[in-house]
């Protein structure tokens, strides 16, 4: 549908102020632990933002992507400047600034079930696109690169008649399979060379191999960089908040992969890291429980999320949700020696295009690799891509996995749909009874000693 | 180790508190109903049970605050969750229950729990009240009747409508739809017990049905929900008329276990 604001909702509606739901009295402890790496990547989402600022005199175009399997690395190399709505949204929401966005995209028409990144992008680009991070630029080309969602699809078709800007669909087929077949990769290269003549074509530049491949180079740099830092949750204890501290280190290796500012970026975070550890400057004075999670984070209350954590000494030491921009801890690298067939392969392995069984591997493997004591899988409303199947998991890393599992809802852009009460009931009772389960086991350790 | 302890359950309805004596007697207790100022109800709470066990405040050793208000319970040394503390009450009172229901006002729980009273897995309904007590109150109120009494009503049903919403709101409309058409609001209570009892089947499935099963919790009390349950799960259910107050005996016994550090 096209954005078309009904007037009765301008006539009628007000600003909506999002205030943050969770009262402060269950704030926890400061994060003394985020030093220099946190300045360094907000620094870089200013400037990214800032960099993408209307200004007089030529510019850049501009291609909107979404983040999983995107294909960055080739609009880069025509000169595009890349925009990721996803980010955007998540950058409103943390800021609580989604609600706004999401009620007047209801307005428009939007259904309450519709994912909460579509309506906050789309209430957005209606408002005129003003965040109080920056102005978005409207876009010059959408690239639709996403096969683990087709809400996406329709969202990139609104944008695409909203604008009035052509729609690049890659079709990524879905993973069944840990390792890509043959023709599913040759089908895919042969779509990146329809995208690359349609750049070619409105950029009137010629493809320029060599350059594509120094792109792929700084992306691979930030890979390993971005890997060491994911691993680094391996350590007992951990020096990293794999969930949480990762959606601030997601950015770069996301939005700004590609570049050798993010390339440098996680040689300061691992630097960082390093420097925890021989400190002894770890994410909680005792790290009693390490928890695996699973799920797309409540943004509009994430740090209250957090302190949920907290308060029971459970640090996050590996997470599924930062590998949805790539599953590069599973041993993916952007190849300069293989250009095409790594982007085809680096977007068949974006995580929520895996089938079940295969996030369920990945999923246990990680319980293993990263000595994980349960796992908390946070749900979201509004998306069924990633959520549907959740509650299988949990029974099936109970059941099969002997991993005491929780599961929890909220959303990750609409405040509404956030309960704290009874997130933090559940969780308090999760976590007091694996307390209580360690006390016991320890009782009796200790009595047939 | 002679020790009075106390367990303040601040619900989301109700405020229910336990003084616990010597050999886990119960020396008194109180029920009252929550109004808007939750601290000033958790103290009345544990006045009115120190007045029913005649002993004064000074004689209890520590008292532990549970239920979503437990926070609330300012005057307590120790917070628990009210799913640990039902789980710990119900195997006070039935030592053979493995799963725990309780059916609060705004929260429906099954509750695994091993024999030693732990907590081994917990599901709850989603955050709206539906098949919750509140559900039951709303759709007393649309049929004229006290909540007190739809239970035993409900037992007088010939045949029971079949009521598919859960939805509080939903379930209302249902309610004066069925009354519009004619139906005896018996045959209507009767099917909205049901509908409570299919919702808290699956959620015990959830987690896995092994008796003993423990009802707890207000809504407990009703008749009508425990024969509901029962016929649904075709098997007996522990219930009694302490079974409200299960989590507040439950926060009790952790306190003392606190003090004691486990020691009987």
């Amino acid at each position: 549908m096209a954005l078309k604001p009904s007037p009765r909702a301008r006539q009628w509606g007000e600003p909506v102020s999002q205030a943050v739901v969770a009262p402060a009295a269950t704030a926890g402890a400061p994060q003394s632990f985020l030093r220099d790496a946190r300045g360094l990547q907000r620094k870089l989402v200013e400037e990214y933002y800032h960099h993408l600022e209307p200004r007089e005199g030529p510019s850049r175009p501009v291609a909107y992507l979404l983040v999983g399997g995107n294909l960055a690395e080739i609009l880069r190399s025509f000169g595009y400047e890349v925009v990721f709505p996803e980010i955007v949204a998540l950058n409103c929401a943390i800021k609580h600034q989604s609600l706004d966005n999401i009620l007047h995209a209801e307005s428009l028409g939007y259904g309450l079930d519709v994912c909460g990144y579509v309506k906050n992008d789309l209430g957005l680009q209606d408002l005129g696109g003003k965040t109080s991070f920056g102005q978005i630029p409207r876009p010059d080309l959408l690239v639709c690169s996403f096969s683990g969602c087709y809400i996406y699809v329709k969202w990139w078709e609104a944008l695409a008649e909203s604008y009035g800007a052509p729609l690049f669909t890659f079709d990524v087929p879905y993973m069944r399979e840990e390792t890509p077949r043959k023709e599913d990769v040759d089908y895919m290269v042969s779509q990146l060379w329809d995208l690359v003549h349609l750049l070619e074509k409105r950029t009137g530049r010629a493809f320029d191999m060599d350059e594509l491949k120094r792109i792929l180079t700084e992306s691979r740099r930030a890979e390993e960089g971005w890997v060491e830092f994911l691993r680094s949750g391996r350590l007992r204890p951990s020096p990293i908040e794999a969930y949480f501290e990762s959606i601030f280190y997601m950015f770069p290796i996301n939005v700004l992969r590609g570049t050798r500012e993010a390339a440098d970026f996680y040689d300061v975070v691992n630097d960082e890291i390093r420097t925890r550890v021989r400190d002894g400057n770890y994410p909680l004075p005792e790290e009693k429980v390490r928890v695996l999670v699973e799920g797309v984070p409540p943004y509009t209350n994430y740090r209250t999320f957090w302190d949920f954590f907290r308060k029971w000494g459970a640090v996050s030491v590996v997470a599924t949700y930062p590998k949805v921009g790539g599953l590069f801890d599973r041993g993916f690298r952007h190849d300069p020696s293989r250009p095409f067939e790594s982007i085809a392969e680096y977007s068949l392995g974006a995580y929520v295009n895996q089938s079940w069984p295969l996030r369920r591997k990945i999923i246990s493997d990680y319980v293993k690799e990263y000595q994980a004591d349960a796992a908390i899988i946070h749900g979201i409303k509004s998306c069924r891509s990633f959520t549907a199947g959740q509650g299988d998991l949990r029974d099936w890393l109970i059941h099969d996995q002997g991993v005491p599992t929780l599961y929890i809802e909220s959303d990750h852009q609409d405040p509404r749909y956030f309960a704290p009460a009874q997130i933090k009931n559940r969780m308090d009772a999760f976590f007091e009874s694996l307390e209580q389960r360690r006390a016991v086991a320890a009782a009796a350790g200790a009595a047939s000693a | 180790m002679s020790v009075v302890v106390a367990g303040v359950d601040l619900g989301s309805t109700t405020a229910k508190c336990v003084v616990l004596g010597e050999d886990s007697q119960i020396l008194g207790k109180s029920l009252s109903v929550v109004g808007v100022d939750i601290v000033k109800d958790a103290e009345r709470a544990l006045e009115a049970a120190l007045v029913d066990a005649h002993i004064p405040r000074s004689d209890v050793a520590f008292i532990t605050g549970t239920g979503y208000g437990r926070y609330k319970v300012y005057f307590g040394q120790l917070v628990v969750t009210e799913i640990s503390c039902h789980a710990r009450g119900a195997n006070f009172l039935y030592p053979g229950t493995r799963l725990v229901v309780d059916i609060g006002g705004q929260d429906t729980k099954a509750i695994r729990i091993n024999e030693k009273g732990e907590v081994v897995d917990f599901a709850m309904n989603d955050k709206c009240a539906a098949g919750t007590g509140r559900f039951l109150e709303v759709c007393a109120n649309a049929l004229g009747y006290d909540v007190g009494e739809i239970g035993p009503l409900s037992l007088q049903a010939r045949r029971a409508v079949k009521v598919t919403s859960t939805c509080t709101v939903f379930a209302e409309s249902e309610v004066t739809s069925y009354l519009s058409r004619g139906k005896d609001p018996k045959d209507i209570l009767a099917g909205l017990h049901a509908s409570i009892a299919n919702r808290t089947l699956s959620l015990m499935q959830r987690v896995g049905v092994e008796p003993e099963i423990t009802f707890t919790g207000g809504v407990s009390q009703n008749q009508g929900m425990v024969s509901a349950l029962q016929r649904r799960l075709g098997a007996p259910i522990n219930v009694n008329s302490l079974s409200q107050y299960l989590g507040a005996l439950g926060a009790a016994l952790h306190g003392r276990e606190r003090i004691t550090g486990g020691a009987e």
